[in-house]
């Protein structure tokens, strides 16, 4: 009974911001596996749509596979709490900023169009490193 | 073991859990691109990784870097990376002058663009239309509109919701063939289909 009135809620939230452009989508994933947008969690189903400063999130045998409109990839692995905390992306440019905050888990990266803009345009970050990717597929693990 | 033994295990144990790690693979285009690692706060320099295949150990005033060895990845590793999405896949379909009628060779490509979405669960579909340089902008910004609609349309009637694609024209701001202006080319006259 919850979980259908949160369901219906995170739909409303969705219909209502229609002006929000959608950065990237959930592919697929297994196991407890949900994105959390402000107190909304909305479970990480296929074809999901994200937003900046959502996060994702899976527990002990959650993954979530995703792509962004920049191209980008992520593979999320179990245990992970994963921001989403800056996306910005000109189509015609080419160019943007995309910052990803690796609160614990794990997650593989390849990158996309944005990593392309410049040296510090795609960052991964814990929570005592920052990582510069460029054009590179990357695997990042933070143990709790 | 001896005790000695066991406390290198037991170190290598304990940072192996306090500290968090990043491995550089090999990109698909076969090259290894490269991460920069340093300190949030800004202590310490810059570490730069651009051999693939490598391990760097984040925590430390410096990170440790070492090659993956013969050992590669971990087994929970392999399966993150296995559990990827596939690359993008782009499509371009051609058009007859000043018409949103594709070219009949485009026709098993909009076949190829079905079988990629269908295979591709949620699949994101991302229609650009586009002009050559032949009439003005306002014109070329409209065909290229159309074309996208027109293409959309065709996907939307086999099947795929139309709330996973998005059409937008680009006019003759995108030229695939640098051109002088009012230059007719079959190449520019298209539609591409980015299928994530």
């Amino acid at each position: 009974m919850l979980r259908s009135s949160g369901l219906f809620v995170s739909l409303a939230a969705l219909i209502s911001s229609p002006t929000v452009a959608e950065i990237g989508r959930i592919k697929s994933s297994i196991g407890i596996a949900t994105v959390q947008r402000g107190t909304t969690h909305i479970p990480a189903t296929s074809g999901q749509g994200l937003l900046p400063g959502d996060w994702l999130e899976t527990g002990k045998d959650g993954r979530i596979s995703l792509t962004f409109i920049d191209n980008t990839r992520f593979a999320v692995g179990p245990n992970s709490r994963i921001g989403l905390s800056t996306f910005e992306y000109n189509p015609t440019t080419e160019r943007g900023s995309f910052v990803t905050q690796v609160e614990r888990g794990s997650i593989a990266v390849v990158s996309g169009r944005i990593s392309h803009s410049g040296r510090d345009a795609m960052q991964l970050r814990t929570d005592d490193s920052v990582l510069g990717v460029s054009d590179a597929e990357v695997i990042v693990e933070v143990p709790r | 073991m001896t005790l000695r033994g066991f406390a290198v295990c037991a170190i290598l144990v304990l940072s192996g859990c306090a500290h968090s790690s990043i491995v550089l693979l090999p990109n698909e285009n076969g090259g290894h691109g490269e991460v920069s690692i340093r300190q949030s706060r800004g202590i310490g320099g810059e570490t730069i990784v651009s051999d693939s295949n490598t391990r760097a150990t984040l925590g430390g005033s410096r990170p440790s870097i070492r090659p993956l060895g013969s050992k590669g990845l971990s087994p929970s590793e392999a399966l993150l990376v296995s559990a990827l999405p596939p690359a993008a896949k782009s499509f371009d379909l051609y058009f007859h002058e000043g018409t949103t009628d594709m070219i009949a060779q485009s026709l098993p490509v909009l076949d190829q663009i079905r079988a990629e979405i269908a295979k591709r669960p949620g699949a994101d579909v991302q229609v650009t239309g586009h002009t050559d340089t032949v009439g003005n902008d306002s014109d070329n910004d409209a065909l290229s509109k159309q074309r996208a609609h027109e293409i959309l349309d065709l996907l939307v009637n086999k099947g795929f919701a139309h709330t996973k694609m998005s059409a937008v024209g680009r006019g003759e701001r995108e030229l695939k063939v640098h051109t002088a202006d009012d230059v007719r080319n079959a190449i520019n006259r298209r539609v591409e289909v980015i299928v994530r």
